[in-house]
């Protein structure tokens, strides 16, 4: 089947249904031929956040920082605890989450929000979640720019070559979250309690994962929480994707945590192995998510 | 190929399953009541039409008769959910002038978004864009945020994105006139030098005057189906005595009701309804009142 917009002569039946790999080629497709609107999608996006602040872009270096500063206060101060180089340790693993948080609160409501032009137009709607996680790229690259900043001017007994992982870590993450993106954003047409819900998900994943603890037993709270949960459900914490993700970050930034909590290994090789899964689990997903999209996409100017 | 559009047995059906804001909730009260209502509908039924190049088709039909659900299959937004809808050339939609826009760009990146939605190829849209900034007429305007903009500002640009596009098959719904006096003529004109220049036209309006004047053949749409087809001028008369009657027979009802001939056991148009599809005789205010809409 041919797209209706871009080709000279069109066909349309009932009868006619792609399978999962013509789905798959259509999508790649409405991709290719659309990254101008993705482009322009985009940079209106950046510019709808930046327009009613007094800070404006600003607002990119500041956001992360704040964000940081918010859980080290609460977690140095309040709840006292002592991991060396504290601000890095966090830094490391909130700003990718960040990332991937938002990105899924954009892409949730990304096809609804767009209600009246999909009634109106015929395009590739696959384009408007795509979209809403590709505008958050700029975010987590300033984000990164100002963490490098840091590390080598405040933290440079962490500074490794290790540090060159991190792209390859995030193109991982952004597979992982596009398929996921594509997932719920489609599912929220039908349902829009997912919208809802996936705010609560999100946040209950962000203290399941570690952002604020890692898995070495001497940084901070993880002797509570295995005790807690005893080894199947730490078992089970490590099966969760962003425990691969954010571990490989922090290891490559930051480095380790010793045994003994008062000091730390710096910069290390990433566990290749379960990230290379996990990028095989989240071409999956993308797969999924796609051809989920895809064969839903027709109803949705019905629906909304 | 000797047509531009094709449709054969075409059909829609919504769900009303997945009807506006569905939630789980809900969902889970019609599985425990799964009888409540009836599950689907049919905008549209056995709508059957060719249309030749060179001829301009208007589609006329009381509210809810499925007008714009056809113009949406022509468009590809809607999939049919029937039989098969063919379209034989580059199809532009001017369904609604202003759905694309975005409030935080300039006019001028507008003109380029609307293309890119359009999948118009940005070099051609970049040759257009001066002649649409000409024609909409905003000056300075053009290059601020589209949020500083008046509603007739933004209806002016829509209209000159609308009409630049240089299609095969132009499918337009009603709401084109706009902006003021001086606009809506220079607009009129405008339309029909795309109109005649398009290869073929549907047109969907409330405004008879439209039909006549720029359409050589029009289709009476009544509930989903296809009550009439062929001369503009024929096809409106018939349907404004179709509306004619239904507005008679709704005031008929009404006074059926206040006099107690009819019991009050609803709203009169559900009264109505219910009276089509069960077959049951209603009072309709003329007395000739035998032809049935």
């Amino acid at each position: 089947m041919q797209i209706a917009t871009e080709a000279p002569s069109s066909f349309r039946s009932s009868a006619v249904r792609p399978g999962a790999v013509g789905l798959m080629r259509e999508a790649l497709h409405d991709v290719l031929a659309r990254r101008r609107l993705i482009r322009h999608l985009i940079s209106a996006d950046i510019r709808r956040k930046g327009s009613d602040t007094l800070l404006g872009n600003v607002w990119w270096v500041l956001d992360p920082l704040l964000q940081m500063s918010v859980y080290l206060i609460l977690l140095s101060v309040i709840l006292q605890r002592s991991t060396p180089d504290f601000p890095l340790f966090l830094f490391a693993a909130i700003l990718p989450w960040k990332w991937f948080a938002s990105s899924i609160n954009d892409a949730v409501s990304s096809v609804v929000r767009q209600e009246r032009l999909i009634k109106q137009v015929q395009f590739p709607k696959i384009v408007l979640p795509v979209s809403a996680v590709a505008a958050e790229i700029l975010n987590l690259t300033f984000g990164f720019l100002i963490m490098l900043g840091m590390l080598v001017l405040f933290f440079p007994a962490h500074v490794t070559l290790n540090v060159a992982w991190v792209p390859l870590i995030a193109l991982v993450q952004f597979v992982f979250t596009v398929g996921l993106a594509l997932l719920v954003a489609s599912i929220n047409v039908f349902y829009r309690d997912v919208g809802i819900l996936s705010g609560h998900l999100i946040r209950l994943w962000f203290f399941l994962s570690p952002t604020l603890w890692s898995f070495d037993s001497s940084a901070g709270r993880f002797g509570a929480i295995e005790e807690a949960l005893g080894e199947a459900g730490v078992n089970i914490l490590r099966m969760n994707p962003f425990a691969v993700l954010l571990t490989a970050y922090r290891d490559a930034i930051y480095g380790r945590v010793n045994a003994t909590g008062d000091g730390f290994t710096p910069g290390q090789t990433p566990d290749l192995v379960a990230l290379g899964m996990l990028f095989l689990f989240s071409l999956g997903l993308l797969v999924l998510g796609t051809v989920v999209f895809k064969r839903v996409e027709p109803a949705f100017a019905k629906v909304l | 190929m000797s047509f531009a559009i094709q449709a054969r047995d075409l059909g829609v059906r919504y769900s009303l399953r997945f009807t506006k804001k569905t939630s789980i909730r809900r969902s889970f009260t019609r599985l425990l009541k799964p009888d409540r209502g009836e599950k689907s509908f049919w905008a549209l039924r056995e709508v059957t039409f060719t249309l030749a190049p060179g001829e301009s088709l208007g589609i006329i039909g009381p509210n809810g008769a499925g007008k714009s659900t056809l113009l949406q299959v022509l468009a590809g937004i809607i999939m049919p959910s029937e039989g098969v809808v063919e379209v034989n050339g580059h199809v532009s939609t001017l369904l609604h002038l202003q759905a694309g826009f975005d409030q935080e760009l300039s006019g001028r990146e507008n003109i380029m978004l609307a293309g890119a939605l359009m999948g118009i190829d940005h070099r051609v849209m970049e040759q257009r864009e001066e002649s649409i900034v000409d024609f909409a007429d905003i000056d300075a305007f053009i290059d601020a945020p589209l949020r500083t903009y008046s509603s007739g500002m933004r209806a002016k640009l829509g209209f000159s994105i609308a009409t630049a596009v240089d299609p095969d098959i132009l499918l337009l719904d009603e709401v084109l006139q706009t902006g003021d006096e001086a606009f809506r003529e220079k607009s009129h004109k405008r339309i029909g030098e795309v109109l005649s220049a398009a290869k073929a036209v549907v047109l969907v309006s409330h405004d008879m005057s439209w039909i006549t004047e720029f359409c050589n053949r029009a289709i009476l749409l009544e509930k989903g189906r296809i009550v009439a087809d062929g001369n503009p001028d024929e096809v409106v008369a018939l349907h404004m005595e179709h509306s004619e009657f239904r507005k008679q027979r709704y005031r008929a009802v009404i006074k059926a009701m206040r006099s107690g001939e009819i019991p009050v056991t609803a709203r009169p148009k559900q009264v109505i309804r219910e009276a089509e599809r069960t077959g049951r005789k209603l009072p309709t205010g003329s007395p000739q009142g035998s032809s049935k809409p």
